[in-house]
């Protein structure tokens, strides 16, 4: 191959509702930037934008596909396109041990209990973390936690990785650590966050609100709009 | 949040997860046969020990276990007390401590992913009926991922009841540990589905 494959996260006149309330009616989006983020308010349907393209969510009507996979049908062909960081790192570890946590994903995958183990061995020793592999998950910090739910995606070897809210409830060096990881990263990153002063060096910026798109463009243009928007409301709503 | 594992490269971590289940089977099948407190309380030394020999971390691991029956036994205790069967009581006490002990013994020293591939492996013959294997054996792995969740949230539901209340919590905060539990296994589905599901390499089926 000449050129490398594209990559691109394709939402075509999608309609979603959850738990019988509409998110979205008729969504289409199209995203290939490297550097993505979402900006809005809660339940402007930010999670559930990146959970449909995730594959997680299947939508009521209309089509998700991320590089061409049917996200929602082909699971197997989802797990090595997407990946997805949850707000709460607590609600995406599901085992005890640092290892076996990144370790499954890859058995997931089909590959045999050895193998996972050894690439995941890889991937902590390329966190510089090669001594986190029997610790426990829950005696790590928070940002450590959301470090092994990082590792543990990329192990899997997606194009796209998803964060939700990746800096809630971290201190401060905690944050700028995983921003800086952020900056890093090789794969396609969607950033979902309702903090405009994250976003600045991003290629794109998309700003919803019940479920439309207000604004997108380069955060120069998206960002300040918002911004002033959000102290307008503020002003017009006071406590 | 607490956590049923107790990671480390001891001898009971190098046995075989397979010996340790059947050896589990035959010593509980053994420990109902015990009816002499004397015995049982012979046999907690023993259980002991065999904490013991896992270092300090093993030891203070299965304190808790006992300490989380302390109620249940006192229960038993009581009640055996009033219908003036003491001995019978002690008996029984004795030996939720000592079967409980051992089970949590084989849990603290097996690696989740072990158990998962041995109840995949026991499950083989499901494959003919069509279903997968993979089934049974996450199902046990979640669930004993649940109960240390489980008694951490009614930890905190019970802080969250004291910061406002001066009388305790009692019966009340079980309809809202079912509601957050409830929450949890979706969030817990969800992880799951993010990673491939229950049966990820058969195309087509989710």
């Amino acid at each position: 191959m000449t050129q490398p494959p594209l990559r691109v996260i394709a939402i075509e006149n999608v309609t979603l509702a959850r738990e019988g309330q509409g998110v979205f009616a008729g969504l289409d989006l199209r995203l290939t930037e490297r550097r993505v983020g979402i900006v809005g308010r809660n339940g402007s349907g930010k999670s559930s934008l990146i959970r449909l393209a995730a594959g997680l969510i299947a939508p009521q009507a209309g089509r998700v596909s991320v590089n061409g996979v049917d996200v929602v049908r082909d699971r197997e062909g989802a797990l090595a396109t997407v990946g997805i960081l949850f707000q709460n790192p607590d609600h995406q570890i599901i085992f005890p041990t640092v290892i076996d946590e990144l370790a499954f994903g890859l058995e997931q995958q089909g590959r045999p209990q050895a193998e996972a183990r050894e690439i995941a061995r890889e991937m902590l020793a390329r966190f510089g973390h090669a001594d986190w592999e029997e610790r426990l998950c829950h005696m790590l910090s928070q940002g450590q936690r959301q470090l092994v739910c990082l590792m543990a995606v990329l192990a899997m070897g997606p194009d796209w990785v998803f964060f939700d809210e990746p800096f809630n409830s971290l201190d401060i060096p905690a944050a700028l650590r995983i921003e800086a990881r952020i900056a890093e990263l090789a794969q396609n990153v969607v950033l979902v966050t309702h903090d405009p002063a994250r976003l600045g060096g991003f290629d794109r910026v998309i700003w919803l609100d019940e479920g439309r798109i207000v604004a997108d463009g380069a955060p120069g243009e998206v960002l300040p709009a918002y911004v002033a928007e959000m102290e307008r409301l503020a002003r017009a709503a006071p406590c | 949040m607490l956590s049923l594992a107790l990671p480390g490269a001891s001898w009971a971590h190098r046995l075989p997860v397979g010996v340790k289940l059947a050896g589990l089977a035959v010593v509980m099948v053994g420990a109902m046969q015990l009816r002499d407190p004397w015995v049982i309380a012979l046999a907690l030394v023993g259980l002991v020990g065999l904490y013991a020999s896992l270092g300090r971390a093993g030891l203070a691991a299965g304190l808790r276990a006992a300490r989380s029956l302390f109620w249940i036994v006192a229960v038993i205790l009581l009640w055996h007390l009033v219908t003036d069967q003491a001995r019978l009581g002690l008996t029984l006490g004795l030996r939720v401590f000592l079967m409980v002990g051992l089970a949590n013994f084989v849990t603290l020293t097996t690696p989740l992913p072990e158990l998962i591939a041995l109840i995949e492996w026991l499950a083989q013959p499901l494959s003919r009926l069509g279903l997968s294997p993979r089934l049974p054996a996450l199902s046990v792995a979640l669930m004993v991922r649940f109960i240390p969740i489980l008694q951490g949230r009614f930890g905190q539901l019970g802080l969250a009841w004291r910061a406002r209340s001066r009388r305790r919590p009692g019966s009340r905060l079980l309809a809202p540990l079912s509601f957050s539990l409830l929450d949890d296994a979706e969030h817990l589905a969800e992880a799951l589905r993010a990673r491939g599901g229950l049966a990820p390499r058969k195309q087509g089926k989710d």
